[in-house]
């Protein structure tokens, strides 16, 4: 019992890493029609302005993180300009986008790999809270924590900002129709701009965080987050942040436990069965509404 | 093992290399003179190419050596670089680049034993003698073309295991093992072979994946499996991993690490989760005999400002045991002779590990350590805990 | 001429990879004329790969004669997916083919007896590249068969709009369901050749990185045109040899940076036949003032709306 509540625990912080990465990938895919293949490396590049913050700069853990989650929005917004913007104006959709996506995904891997010496590093002990807390025998590592309560508070507020606000509003408005959008008074623009940033700094969030827990910081980072946070956004709807929250930590929870009591080979197998049923019996996801089309 | 066999291997290498290096030029018959091309397969970008980097460094250092000298005479070692990022289809295209030229008289490649694999037809119908770097399967070495340098890992996990046991004593023993990966499945299991023999009952053992990055869940896993030691038979990436998992989450017995957590990047990564954890290694910048070793730590810190690793040594005996090839033909040898002279080669000249020796073109050594990183980031000498 | 000589053996593995590329890229290019975006290429290609390497390994015949065996496999996996997946609007379609290739690659590493599994699979024998050429050759001749018979012509307008198609009395479905047999056969095949080139089988072989390379191969030839597939599979094989060549430290950036480039300058590709038609409207305008240049133009104007619907 008590082995299963602590991977019940394990389970539940890995998961909550796919939910964060998946909700800005869902996100981009949902307003901007854009299945961005370099969404990973924003998550690689975030880890490694983090990590450079705090052996260079010698910063504390939190403007670490900052800097890390601001370097991994800007990242999206640079490639969203350079890669999607051109495309966009012609108006040649989704396949267009993919590939310069993956060109973006090849460019920036390889950077990356340069950047950290083809390593794997990881962030120093002590750099980051390394508490361990204990409720009765079951310990639980500050960080993991963190990550499943940053998960939670991002989901609350990316909900809130799409469905209750203005702009949010506005990015559906974008993603239904960008002419009817503008006519409508809201300058498309501004607003693809904000969601790639958006995008970019929830990856970041989930590289940096990833990258002290896993101490991994390198570019292989984003490559493991993609394929899970990918099948995140697919169980749990596109159109709805709260199901790719759901959908990731389940699939956390889901990989732990298969591996424990079942066998790690087919670990992985499980979760893309899971996520190609998804796709052949509910394709709107767990929480996702029946109206969505891009045309 | 016949380790007095070896070991008198070894000593009459060793003295034969002191002659080469301290008398300097010997021209018997007169290899003719200029640059003798050998095509290297690098592997400096992809998900290994922090290895990848050690080898052709290394191998690059050697060629120099070779080349200052005057090892051969008046003819020198000139590597020829192409890239693979570890992929199996860019190295079957720089191979064939390499055999289609006429100019080239080795080629040396891999750290993945099915990208050595693939070129094993090529090279072996284009008569071309083929060095690997860094593969480990067994029975990829095949005379009088491919030769394998790297020394393989199994055996020295057994002793290790073995020593380790002595020392600690332990009842039952947890395994983790990269599922994935056929090599450490058979280095686990002749180990854990062994334990049962001596009596050390299996707790169990828990798979993980190469690629994998968190590894929470499987030092969980292990610990719950409360077995008084637990040994790693894992990939570089995953055996680091799973090792900070299991401190983290305060492990304090022993943990048997394996020769992948040799190199300083490891501890640089690491710290102090690797502190005291034992390993066996064949190479340490810090453990170091033979002469050769020592001024090929020396002459690897000056050009490279860093420490060389067991990659580092592996790529530089490519090159020197290439040139000992070599430095047995006379005029202008073809691929073909080279690799008969390969062939012939059965104790190495230039000691870096100490005790080597060819055996059907697979280099062992005698003796193995177990060692550990220290606090300060040494190598030193496993001590068993009181 | 000797120069010449050692330039072939030099590239010819090179030009060996580009003709099983160039097969990957027509699988691709099969489903992709009838206006869907699936990956499933790679799926196609293990099995074709896999089944024919255990064939050439069991029975020992020469591997020409088990080539429709492998493509037949392919052909049959293809047809399997198109009753499942064909029933998913477009984008589900191809994440769907993405999940697909992760789950084959889980299978085929827990079937040692088949695949090798995690050891991988050691193919001992090979083609000439001669071969592969007369291979690519006859499949260039069935392209451009399919291209200008009914079935071409029906699965182009499938593309362009299929609501359109099906009031002309063309079933959709149906054409792209054919559409999927033809890239099953095409990727087997491509498949089989890969193991005969590599020789050798892991279950990385046949992985997310082919789908990405022969996506973008396609779209980089052209996607309007079966030849911009077989171009598009030679420039981006041979971009990492010329890279190595000219920026050695950086040649994967190198080959991203190419992509990307022309995706955004030239996004139809490099074999554009609306460009081709434009430029022969133009000419004929120029040289017959008088004639009705609108029939060759309304064409152009379909091409450009199902561009903008991929």
């Amino acid at each position: 019992m008590q082995l299963f509540i602590e991977q019940l625990i394990n389970g539940c912080a890995l998961g909550a890493l796919y939910a964060l990465f998946g909700l800005g990938f869902g996100i981009v895919f949902s307003t901007l029609g854009i299945l961005n293949a370099a969404h990973g490396s924003y998550a690689s590049w975030a880890a490694i302005a983090a990590l450079a913050a705090v052996e260079q700069l010698k910063l504390p853990f939190l403007p670490a993180l900052v800097v890390g989650v601001v370097g991994g929005g800007l990242l999206a917004v640079v490639v969203d300009q350079i890669a999607f913007q051109p495309l966009r104006k012609r108006g040649s959709g989704m396949l267009g986008a993919l590939i310069t996506s993956i060109a973006f995904w090849i460019i920036l891997d390889n950077l990356a790999g340069t950047a950290t010496g083809q390593q794997s590093l990881s962030f120093p002990r002590g750099s980051y809270p390394g508490t361990m807390f204990r409720i009765g025998d079951i310990p639980i590592p500050a960080m993991q924590l963190i990550t499943v309560a940053v998960m939670l508070v991002v989901t609350f507020g990316l909900h809130m900002l799409i469905r209750r606000s203005r702009f949010g509003a506005a990015m559906r408005a974008v993603g239904w129709n960008q002419t009817a959008a503008s006519l409508g008074g809201v300058n498309p623009r501004y607003v693809v701009i904000v969601t790639a940033f958006i995008a970019g700094a929830t990856s970041g969030l989930a590289g940096v965080l990833g990258g002290i827990t896993t101490h991994n910081v390198s570019f292989l980072l984003g490559e493991g987050l993609l394929l899970k946070g990918f099948a995140a956004v697919v169980v749990g709807g596109y159109d709805d942040v709260r199901g790719t929250a759901v959908a990731g930590v389940g699939l956390g929870v889901l990989e732990v436990m298969s591996a424990q009591y079942l066998s790690s080979g087919l670990r992985d197998g499980i979760t893309y069965a899971l996520l190609l049923t998804f796709l052949l019996v509910r394709p709107r996801g767990l929480f996702g509404s029946l109206g969505f089309s891009r045309p | 093992m016949k380790s007095w066999n070896l070991k008198n291997v070894s000593l009459a290498g060793a003295a034969l290399a002191a002659l080469f290096v301290h008398v300097g030029p010997v021209s018997a018959q007169g290899l003719a003179p200029g640059d003798y091309k050998v095509g290297f397969v690098t592997e400096n970008t992809g998900a290994i190419a922090s290895a990848g980097q050690s080898y052709w460094n290394g191998a690059q250092l050697a060629a120099e050596e070779v080349k200052t000298q005057k090892y051969l005479g008046g003819a020198s070692i000139v590597l020829d670089p192409k890239e693979s990022g570890s992929d199996a289809a860019r190295a079957i295209q720089a191979t064939n680049q390499f055999v289609a030229d006429p100019s080239l008289l080795a080629i040396s490649c891999c750290i993945l034993s099915p990208v050595a694999g693939s070129l094993k037809p090529i090279v072996t119908e284009a008569k071309t003698p083929l060095v690997i770097f860094g593969a480990t399967a067994a029975g990829l070495p095949q005379l009088p073309y491919v030769y394998s340098m790297t020394i393989l890992p199994g055996p020295k996990d057994k002793a290790t295991a073995l020593t380790i046991v002595d020392a600690v004593k332990p009842k039952t023993a947890a395994y983790i093992l990269a599922a994935d990966n056929d090599a450490f499945k058979g280095r686990m299991n002749a180990t854990r072979e062994a334990l049962e023999a001596k009596g050390v009952t299996t707790a169990g053992v828990v798979s993980v994946l190469t690629k994998d990055t968190d590894f929470t869940a499987a030092a969980t896993q292990a610990m719950g499996l409360k077995a008084d030691i637990i040994l790693v038979y894992a990939t570089q990436g995953a055996a680091a991993g799973a090792i900070t998992a299991l401190k983290d989450r305060g492990y304090a017995k022993t943990i048997v690490g394996n020769d992948v957590l040799s190199p300083a990047s490891i501890f640089k990564k690491m710290g102090d989760s690797v502190v005291g954890v034992p390993f066996p290694v064949s190479f340490s910048d810090s453990i170091v005999e033979t002469p050769e070793a020592k001024a090929f730590v020396a002459a690897y810190q000056k050009k490279f400002n860093a420490a060389p690793d067991i990659y580092s040594a592996q790529g530089y005996q490519v090159v020197w045991f290439i040139a000992q090839g070599l430095k047995s033909l006379s005029g202008k040898p073809t691929r073909e002779a080279l690799g008969q002279a390969l062939s012939k080669v059965t104790k190495i000249d230039h000691q870096v590990y100490g005790g080597e020796a060819m055996n059907n073109g697979q280099a062992e050594t005698a003796g193995t350590l177990v060692v550990a990183w220290s606090a300060e980031g040494k190598i030193v000498p496993w001590v068993a805990p009181k | 001429m000797q120069a010449l000589a050692d330039f072939w053996r030099t590239y010819q593995s090179t030009v060996a990879f580009a003709i099983v590329n160039a097969f990957f890229a027509l699988s691709t290019y099969s489903v992709l004329s009838a206006g869907i975006l699936s990956f499933a290429t790679v799926t196609y290609a293990a099995i074709g790969g896999f089944v024919g390497a255990r064939l050439i390994l069991q029975t020992g015949l020469d591997p020409l004669i088990l080539l429709p065996a492998a493509m037949a496999a392919g052909a049959l996996m293809a047809y399997v997916v198109a009753l499942i997946f064909l029933r998913l609007e477009s984008h589900w379609m191809a994440l769907a083919s993405l999940a697909l290739i992760l789950i084959v690659r889980v299978a085929v590493i827990n079937v040692p007896s088949l695949t090798g599994g995690v050891n991988g699979l050691s193919v001992p024998v090979t083609l000439p590249i001669g071969v592969l050429g007369i291979l690519l050759a006859l499949a260039m001749i069935v392209f451009y068969r399919l291209s200008v018979s009914w079935y071409g012509i029906a699965a182009q307008a499938v593309r362009e709009d299929p609501a359109v198609a099906s009031s002309l009395g063309i079933a959709p479905r149906r054409i792209q369901t054919i559409a999927f047999v033809i890239s099953g056969a095409v990727g087997g095949l491509g498949g089989m050749l890969l193991a005969l080139v590599l020789q050798f089988l892991s279950p990385d072989t046949y992985f997310v990185n082919i789908a990405f390379t022969m996506i973008a191969a396609v779209v980089l030839g052209g996607s309007y045109h079966w030849i911009g597939s077989i171009i598009g599979a030679a420039v981006f094989t041979a971009l990492p040899v010329i890279a190595q060549a000219f920026v050695p430290h950086f040649q994967e950036v190198a080959n991203g940076v190419v992509l990307l480039l022309i995706m955004i300058f030239l996004p139809r590709g490099l074999v554009d036949p609306r460009a081709i038609r434009l430029r022969r409207a133009a000419r004929n305008a120029n040289a017959n003032a008088n004639a009705n240049a609108d029939a060759d133009g309304a064409p152009a104007k379909v091409a450009s709306a199902a561009g903008a619907a991929l």
